[in-house]
């Protein structure tokens, strides 16, 4: 049978959320085990991060030695996420993110971070001193850590999550792992998309299988996607390099006929949408538009350069955000090269952030009894549109997610787990080295991505997301019969692709038909054919909950505790200006 | 048509120590294009042409941050998604490190 590792709480996720929720959890005297699915605090989202932290800056300036705005305040913040979210936010996840961003910045800067700069309502640190901070945490909090593993099924019994079935990816080993709570903290689903700016393991395992598991996930047709991320040479494809260096100094957008994209737009939304982390949202969806209009370059992009922006100020920049041109094992004094002679590289929108996911209340449990969900894989505070920090989120949800997980952890009984359910989900595990003749995964995935970026990008109509959802069903059909070429169990990358695509194709399957469904535009979700923000009709969540083998999506009003959402219908960019003019008086990049 | 001019010549270590009883060399080639590094010959060889060539990319940043595809190439040991290609290459694992199969190795001790 398989090998089987019992602990009370199984933490899902190797990135901020998980490490966080562990080291609670143990601090609560419970036993935690933590899944990495690749490197050891080198894995997940959290280490690709810039990383910014956000607060409110009445709080920020309270600490030693760190700005932060004191005229801020945490009614200020509330309202501009929620106008950044397009009033789609579930209000009550906003102010638990407001409440405990200050806590869990005390709490780092306890562990040993270091703070290169802040400003109103930011702190700027690295993402690797945070993965190193939680890392020793959770060593010292004794943290039971698995490298190279990952959680592929939940085993439910009466509608009690109670472990799941992994994989060691290096022996091929299957584990069981009995619990009595779970955590998913699995992050988003980048590797369905292709460019995306996330590591190569992000690939929705945990909102897949909460969702077979019964779990209800909502607000999935929401996906950002990062502006100005390196397209070419495929060396630095996915960097977000130009990003981070345009939010500081600005630089020119072009399109193939050398015209100056920014100058196309209202200078107010321009000021906005480059100097504030709106960027996201303005910048790719107008590049996008350069691009589908037909004037964008040879790998489906734009081209970015310093523009009337000296030489100087960008170097200023860039050594302190990249010293030397260099960040970690990469080199960019090419490119460097390139913005002094004020010579252009090709950048365009990479999937960067999702969110939607995982359904959970303000207590981080998921519609599923033991089943708890904390950062990016959740449905978070964020609405249509994320500007603020999503590292902030990954530790307050982490903390929540941790604290309560262990609370029923304590509280209930371990179940026993069928024999039969076990040898059932390995069967079905294994199946795919077992058959001798078969699809082969790796250019169907290959297919999916580009499909992806181009029906469920920035920019969608309803012709595209049909085309999408038929491609989706065909290889949904497929899925059954994908054997893999290679029969070995030892790091078998095949075998993992098939188990990865299911749920890859699910998700895709889900956002898309959501999609379709919300016919308006808001926040990073714009239909070409319904280019309006529709406030009398769309002010409601996607819910998404499988029946069978097939899943329903129905409307969930708002959650809201004291603003009201506004009424009405404006063209997008209108609407979007009206949300970036609803801004506080506080100054910044949030 | 891949000639001297598109193409190069990937040379890579092969080896499980489950099922192999000694390490072998294999060769592919892999059509050239400006700015590529070594992890994406590895990957086109993933894609095209043989599947089960086993490399560390399941997880990992392929943008120089997490190390975890540190191998040799052409000897010496560098990060294959920040090597930039621009010969023939041979790619073999680290030295003094437990082969897990071809070219991914078990992490150092931390």
């Amino acid at each position: 049978m398989l090998n089987k590792i019992v602990t009370d709480v199984l933490v899902v996720g190797g990135g901020g959320a998980g490490f966080k929720a562990a080291i609670d959890i143990c601090q609560k005297g419970l036993k935690a085990t933590l899944l990495s699915k690749g490197p050891l605090s080198r894995s997940g989202a959290t280490p690709m991060a810039g990383a910014d932290y956000t607060l409110d800056g009445e709080s920020l300036s309270k600490f030693n030695g760190l700005n932060g705005d004191p005229n801020d305040s945490p009614e200020k913040m509330f309202n501009d996420i929620l106008t950044q979210g397009w009033f789609l936010n579930n209000q009550k996840l906003i102010e638990q993110y407001i409440n405990l961003a200050p806590v869990c910045l005390r709490e780092l800067l306890e562990w040993g971070i270091k703070i290169k700069l802040s400003d109103e309502r930011m702190v700027f640190t690295s993402s690797i001193e945070i993965m190193n901070a939680v890392y020793n945490k959770a060593k010292s909090a004794n943290v039971e850590m698995f490298e190279d593993v990952l959680l592929l099924e939940l085993l439910v019994i009466d509608g009690k999550v109670v472990g799941g079935v992994g994989l060691d990816f290096k022996s091929g080993e299957l584990i069981y792992f009995s619990a009595k709570a779970v955590v998913i903290a699995t992050g988003g689903w980048h590797k369905a998309f292709w460019p995306n700016t996330g590591m190569r393991d992000l690939t929705g395992d945990g909102i897949a299988m909460a969702y077979r598991a019964g779990a209800d996930l909502g607000n999935m047709e929401f996906i950002t996607f990062c502006n100005n991320v390196l397209l070419h040479p495929p060396i630095w494809k996915g960097s977000i390099a130009p990003y981070v260096l345009s939010l500081f100094v600005g630089g020119s957008l072009t399109n193939r006929h050398g015209e100056n994209i920014l100058e196309k737009y209202d200078p107010y939304l321009v000021e906005k949408g480059t100097k504030t982390e709106w960027n996201k949202s303005f910048i790719s969806y107008i590049t996008e538009k350069e691009v589908k209009e037909g004037k964008g370059l040879s790998h489906g992009g734009v081209h970015y350069s310093r523009g009337n922006v000296s030489w100087e100020k960008v170097e200023a920049a860039a050594s302190l955000l990249f010293p030397e041109w260099k960040y970690r094992g990469i080199n960019f004094s090419e490119w460097a090269s390139k913005l002094k002679d004020n010579q252009p590289v090709e950048v365009g929108p990479a999937v960067e952030y999702f969110e939607g996911g995982i359904l959970v209340n303000e207590h981080l449990e998921t519609s599923l009894d033991g089943l708890y969900a904390a950062g990016e894989c959740t449905l978070g505070p964020f609405g249509a549109n994320r500007v603020f920090s999503a590292i902030t989120e990954i530790f307050v949800h982490g903390t929540t997610a941790g604290i309560n997980a262990a609370k029923y952890a304590k509280e209930v009984d371990r179940l026993k787990v069928d024999p039969k359910k076990l040898s059932a989900i390995k069967n079905r595990i294994e199946a795919p080295l077992y058959k001798t003749n078969g699809l082969h995964p790796a250019q169907i995935r290959m297919k999916i991505q580009k499909y992806a970026h181009k029906y469920l990008g920035p920019i969608r109509n309803k012709q595209g997301l049909e085309e999408f959802l038929n491609i989706l069903d065909k290889i949904k059909q497929e899925m059954p019969y994908m054997a893999t070429i290679d029969k070995k169990r030892t790091y078998n990358k095949e075998w993992l692709e098939i188990l990865e695509l299911e749920n890859i194709v699910q998700l895709l399957n889900i956002s898309a038909r959501s999609a379709l469904l919300r016919t308006e535009s808001r926040g990073v979700h714009y239909r070409e054919d319904y280019p309006y923000t529709d406030n009398n009709n769309w002010l409601l969540e996607s819910i998404t909950r499988r029946i069978n083998s097939d899943f329903k999506t129905c409307w969930r009003p708002l959650t809201i505790t004291t603003a009201m959402p506004p009424t009405g219908v404006a063209p997008y960019l209108n609407f979007m200006k009206q949300m970036m003019q609803s801004h506080s008086d506080t100054k910044g990049k949030h | 048509m891949l000639n001297r001019e598109n193409s190069i010549r990937v040379k890579v270590f092969r080896y499980d120590p489950n099922y192999d009883k000694e390490p072998h060399y294999q060769t592919y080639v892999v059509p050239y294009e400006e700015g590529m590094s070594v992890m994406n010959a590895l990957d086109y060889i993933y894609y095209n042409m043989d599947s089960t060539l086993a490399f560390y990319d399941h997880a990992g940043c392929y943008l120089g941050i997490c190390y975890r595809c540190t191998a040799k190439v052409n000897g010496k040991p560098s990060l294959m998604c920040q090597n930039k290609v621009t010969e023939d290459i041979l790619v073999e694992p680290l030295e003094k490190r437990k082969i897990i199969r071809d070219l991914v190795v078990e992490p150092k001790k931390r």
